[in-house]
């Protein structure tokens, strides 16, 4: 039970750098507040409406049962706490309502109040009510009634330096709160308001009256430099667009001033949103049907940055796919959502089966290209790599640069998607993971350009990964076993290639011949020096003095790092073993990938033979000592396919592990 | 078709000394053994599978399974199937960049209507330079803790273990993969009495009668390792204990799966790359999985031969209930003896000895010391044609030399009729329990009605044997056959 609390607190955040920035269900009315320096942001909750509908829904209407709270300190890694609020918890709502639409949170006194629209049991419309708590991530106590005198939908709820709280809602009412958040100020105003030829008595001020305000909805109210503003969405032609008004006082008279956002490119109706400034920059939150393309009451919540005139009016913000997040560059980059591409860059779903997944680039012909801001390679090493998942229908190319397509080249992509020869292959048009070397990794924060070097290519993400540091060159001082006893300095060369595709072969005698060939014995005559160079046949082998990271001493990687064949091969090594007294009855305890051979001061001492996998403590020598002073242990590992890499260690007649030497 | 149907009949026929299954059991990386509808599939790499319909003893082509690519798992979760795959999709030229991919479907049966996969989703991925090889996918379903993993990877660096939804199988929120050991491909997870066993398979395949695959086991309290050998040896650190690496005239096992027939009674299955008496090759085989301080064994499936049956309740033999006949000894006074005269054998009674005297209906059949009467030895044999279960045909239980044949009765008894006549109260499934011991079961029992797989021989008493239902928990239910 405490091991679940503990796995369930550690959930680990999810990258979101671009828009939309929830990516595993859909949200809307993205309400973000700053609590405790970290940004929280209260959306509703989208979701597919039940099927079949429950009684009296409206067909492809909106659907919303529940609430989550997420939170970020980066605006690129969000942590989703969960539901906090569902329909079933409303005493005074309708428990299948599925009209939990947007809320606010503030808080007061050290409580966070979260206020919320339902549909009401009895009566008719919407109230609205509060839950309170003593976390911005709950858990949540709701209030039992509603809100007395608010009939309506889309709660703000502003603090104003007057000391007073304020709560807006529906078409831009608005009314002071008592001190205790959850009721109306006694000398709250009612008016009569006529809606066709109905009657009703409304509280509080009319905000927008005489102001434009058609069907408008989710009034956000802050303050900012003696200003109160009141933003809000609206119709101005045939959907909604997010329109403000300035005012001295937070209960009005407000003046129209104009648009923070325009009408959705598309036919997204409805727009809804909040602002806040966090650490020194002002953002805009707002959503749009990017995963629901067809339908536009499944929304998803997006973030701009937003900026005011000198003279407190705020400038358009046009909305963006890359959003505001900075990308760690050693994590999935959704360059699909870039901030400038050419002409014939297209994108679209990865999966239609499943949009969240999310989109691709199509760079449609050579010269394609896309820019993608904002990301940080501070954490990417030398070593690094870089993956691309892609689809193409032809062999072709791409690359990466630094903020254009003159820039520096980051890494070169080949994309092989046909291969002619005895095994044809044919992967056009699936999704494919690429890999480049880095040609060069940039510092800090920066953008990336991604050109289409040949063919068409589609490009999902790309991602740049750390190699493991498998082993690192010997310090100068010597080194001890490890706590287990095993010997990670060895002096080790470039291998010897061969010509055998299989590890069955390696009996003794092929062993005995392959590696007591003498001109293979030479290679361990003496004790080579880092860097040394020694002649076989043709080839030349370079030693390199190394200082294994793992127990085991990976070959396979030390072959790789170095650009030289992987299987086929035959690699000598050297240690040196210091003894400050004899050790008598130890044995040499071995383990490889595959066969090999180890000698002790030139004596050979243990013959691993056949198809070896890499076992700890395969196989023991014969009883040896190590002399006081100087002791050369050296070793011959043979592999055709496979993973090369050995571990060797010394233990005593109790079975222990020998440690009482040092490693030159 | 007609070809076809000899060559099935042909490997009929070997059959009882068979390591691996009959029929046309070819297959690689056979899946964990799946029961839908009354038939078993098992999936294979390269796409396709095989369907027994005769409980599980003969093996023919047929199943279907889409996204080719190697080594599939298959497991039933409430009442939907859930395949895992692989696919290596980049890495041309024995690059190692793969996929795990999971998809569902209601049934195996591509006749069915219901048949139809969902679209796959992968579930974990490798780039080709990590040290990882995402194919080979071994299922795990907690049915106690409702959680999901697959275990996946090669040779090509660390096998890895990820945690999906079961509900989806799709990756779970926020899971990463966690490296639990080397050296291994085709794995597959277990999770039996609080402990969990990662199984492996070890050595190099395809290279026919000489790979050297074998199948590995170690064991962990946490599904996240470390998995250790019976040394304490981790198998990041290529440690693991032998399941299972030649049985018979068959080598190279690889790619476990685990069936569990009953409380006590359970079967592994695996290819072996290469059965001797088949062309060496690659052959889907179900042996007996036994259970031993904790570890798993592949046991020993009942061959053709003379045994003894041997009560586990208290070690009396079955036999034809009948006079014990006296043998004939000139009996010496102990302390007359002169411990220096020569010895010399005796001769053992013979059939022929006692047969006259025997009843010559159907007998009961009884228990008793045992003495090395004829009456308590039985030939077991297996039965062609008559269908099987999981791993083997049904087998007819005779005295030795006459064709009496150890039968169910009417009101639970055990008898021996007094010739074999085929019919299936005297057919016997016998399988090995997992604790080493046999269980005897009869096809039919007489009074009720269809196949049976509830009633076994049961000592009641310590010298009376019935039929009665299987009891894991019971010595009453278990026998011992002793050669």
């Amino acid at each position: 039970m405490k091991r679940l609390l503990l796995f369930s607190a550690l959930l680990p955040a999810v990258l979101c750098a671009q828009n939309p920035i929830i990516r595993d269900m859909y949200a809307a009315d993205p309400t973000a507040r700053v609590f405790g320096g970290k940004v929280y942001l209260f959306p509703s909750h989208d979701i597919v409406q039940p099927s079949p509908l429950p009684q009296g829904m409206r067909e492809n209407w909106f659907c919303m049962e529940d609430y989550h709270v997420y939170s970020s300190e980066n605006l690129t890694e969000w942590t989703d706490h969960g539901v906090i609020l569902t329909q079933k918890d409303v005493p005074w709502g309708k428990p299948d309502g599925y009209s939990m639409w947007a809320p606010d949170c503030v808080e007061r006194g050290g409580k966070y109040y979260f206020y919320f629209p339902d549909v009401v049991k009895e009566g008719m419309g919407f109230g609205i009510g509060v839950a309170v708590a003593d976390k911005p991530e709950g858990p949540y106590t709701v209030v039992k009634s509603n809100i007395k005198g608010i009939s309506g939908i889309d709660p703000c709820v502003l603090q104003a330096s007057d000391g007073n709280a304020y709560i807006f809602w529906g078409a831009g009412r608005c009314a002071r709160l008592k001190e205790n958040m959850t009721e109306l100020a006694d000398d709250t105003p009612t008016e009569k308001v006529r809606w066709g030829d109905r009657e009703f008595e409304m509280s509080g001020y009319n905000c927008l009256k005489d102001l434009p305000n058609r069907q408008a909805e989710g009034p956000f109210a802050f303050e900012h430099n003696g200003n109160y503003y009141l933003t809000y969405p609206y119709v101005r032609r045939n959907t909604e667009v997010l329109g403000y008004a300035m005012s001295k006082n937070p209960t009005g008279p407000y003046e129209y001033k104009g648009l923070i956002m325009a009408e959705h490119a598309d036919s997204c109706w409805t727009n809804h949103h909040s602002i806040i400034n966090y650490k020194g920059q002002w953002y805009l939150f707002y959503h749009h049907n990017d995963f629901s393309p067809d339908d536009d009451k499944r929304r998803s919540p997006r973030i701009e940055r937003l900026y005011f005139n000198p003279d407190g009016t705020i400038r358009e913000v046009h909305p963006t796919m890359r959003g505001v997040g900075i990308n760690d560059a050693v994590s999935v980059i959704n360059v699909d959502r870039y901030n400038t591409a050419s002409q014939d860059v297209t994108t679209g779903f990865v999966d239609t089966a499943d949009r969240f997944r999310g989109w691709y680039a199509g760079l449609g012909r050579k010269g394609s290209y896309i820019i993608y801001k904002d990301v940080d390679f501070k954490n990417v090493k030398p070593n690094a790599y870089a993956i691309a998942n892609v689809r193409a229908n032809k062999n072709t190319k791409f690359t990466v640069r630094e903020k254009s397509a003159k820039g520096k080249v980051i890494a070169e992509f080949t994309v092989t998607v046909v291969t002619e020869g005895q095994f044809r292959r044919d992967y056009s048009g699936q999704w494919l993971a690429v890999t480049a070397p880095l040609k060069y990794v940039p510092n800090g924060v920066t953008d990336l350009c991604i050109t289409a070097d040949a063919d068409a290519v589609d490009i999902d993400n790309i991602e740049f990964k750390n190699r493991i540091e498998y082993f690192q060159p010997a310090a100068a001082t010597p080194s001890t076993p490890d706590s287990d006893g095993f010997i990670r300095r060895w002096t080790v060369a470039e291998p010897i290639y061969l010509d055998i595709n299989t590890n069955i072969l390696f009996t003794d005698s092929y062993l005995d011949k392959t590696l007591g060939d003498p001109q293979v014995q030479s290679l361990l005559k003496t004790v080579p020096a880092d860097r040394q160079k020694s002649k076989y046949g043709s080839q030349t082998l370079v030693w390199h003095k190394i200082e294994s990271n793992f127990y085991n001493v990976k070959l396979f990687r030390f072959t790789e790092h170095y650009g030289k064949k992987i299987y086929g091969v035959i690699f000598p090594a050297v240690t040196v073993i210091e003894c400050d007294d004899e050790i008598r009855d130890v044995r040499l305890m071995a383990g490889s990938n595959s066969a090999s051979k180890w000698y002790l001061d030139g004596d050979e001492i243990l013959t691993m033979s056949g198809d070896r996998r890499m076992v700890r403590d395969d196989c023991a020598s014969k009883s040896v000592t190590l002399k006081k002073g100087t002791n050369v242990l050296s070793g011959l590992v043979i592999n055709g396919p496979g993973m090369s890499d050995f571990c060797v260690r010394f233990i005593d007649n109790d079975g222990h592990p020998v440690k009482n030497f040092k490693i030159k | 078709m007609t070809k076809k149907f000899l060559f099935s009949i042909i490997f009929a026929l070997t059959a009882s000394a068979a390591s691996a299954q009959v029929g046309a059991p070819y297959i690689h990386d056979p899946s964990t053994l799946a029961e839908c509808d009354g038939k078993y599939y098992t999936f294979g790499t390269g796409g396709g599978g095989l369907i027994s319909d005769d409980g599980g003893y003969t093996w023919h082509g047929g199943a279907e399974r889409p996204g080719g690519g190697a080594a599939p798992d298959v497991l039933k979760i409430g009442d939907r199937y859930l395949v895992a795959y692989s696919a290596t999709g980049g890495g041309l030229g024995g690059g190692h960049y793969g996929k795990i991919l999971t998809m569902w479907n209601k049934t195996l049966d591509p006749k069915s209507p219901d048949f139809k996969f969902t679209v796959a989703k992968e579930v974990a991925a490798s780039d080709g330079v990590e040290d990882c090889d995402a194919i080979d996918a071994g299922l795990l379903y907690v049915k106690e803790q409702n959680r999901l993993f697959v275990s996946y990877g090669t040779y090509f660096g660390n096998i890895r273990i990820i945690e999906l939804d079961p509900e989806t199988a799709a990756r779970k929120s926020g899971a990463k993969p966690v490296d639990v050991a080397i050296d291994c491909e085709a794995t597959d997870l277990l999770y039996v009495d609080g402990w969990y066993y990662l199984l492996g398979t070890h050595g190099t395949c395809c290279d026919g009668v000489n790979s050297t695959y074998n199948i590995v086991v170690g064991r962990s309290k946490d599904i996240y390792g470390p998995y250790l050998d019976n040394n304490g040896r981790d198998m990041k650190q290529g440690g693991g204990k032998m399941v299972v690496a030649t049985y018979q005239k068959s080598v190279g096992a690889g790619h476990f799966g685990r069936f569990v027939v009953d409380d006590g009674v359970e079967v592994m299955s695996c290819h072996f790359e290469a059965d001797f008496e088949r062309s060496g090759r690659s052959v889907l085989s179900i042996l007996p999985l036994t259970w031993k301080d904790g570890w798993p064994k592949a046991g020993k499936k009942v061959t053709g031969g003379v045994y003894t049956i041997l009560s586990a309740r208290r070690g009396y033999a079955l036999e034809l209930a009948t006079d014990f006949v006296r043998i004939a000894q000139d009996r010496q006074m102990w302390w007359r003896i002169n411990p220096d005269d020569p010895v010399k054998e005796l001769p053992l009674q013979q059939l022929s000895d006692v047969e006259s005297s025997w009843p010559k209906a159907s007998a009961p059949a009884r228990l008793s010391d045992f003495m090395l009467r004829p009456n308590q030895y039985w030939k077991i044999e297996p039965v062609e044609g008559k269908g099987g279960y999981l791993g083997n045909p049904y087998f007819k239980i005779t005295i030795n030399g006459t064709s009496r044949a150890l039968a169910a009765s009417t009101g639970m008894d055990v008898i021996v009729a007094d010739t074999f006549t085929g019919d299936d109260t005297q057919l016997w499934r016998i399988e090995q329990c997992t604790d080493g011991t046999y269980r005897l079961m009869p096809k039919r029992v007489p009074g009720i009605p269809g196949l049976n797989t509830k009633y076994v021989l049961y000592s009641i008493a310590d010298s009376t044997p019935i039929l009665k239902e299987w009891d894991s928990t019971s010595d009453n239910a278990k026998w011992e056959l002793e050669r």
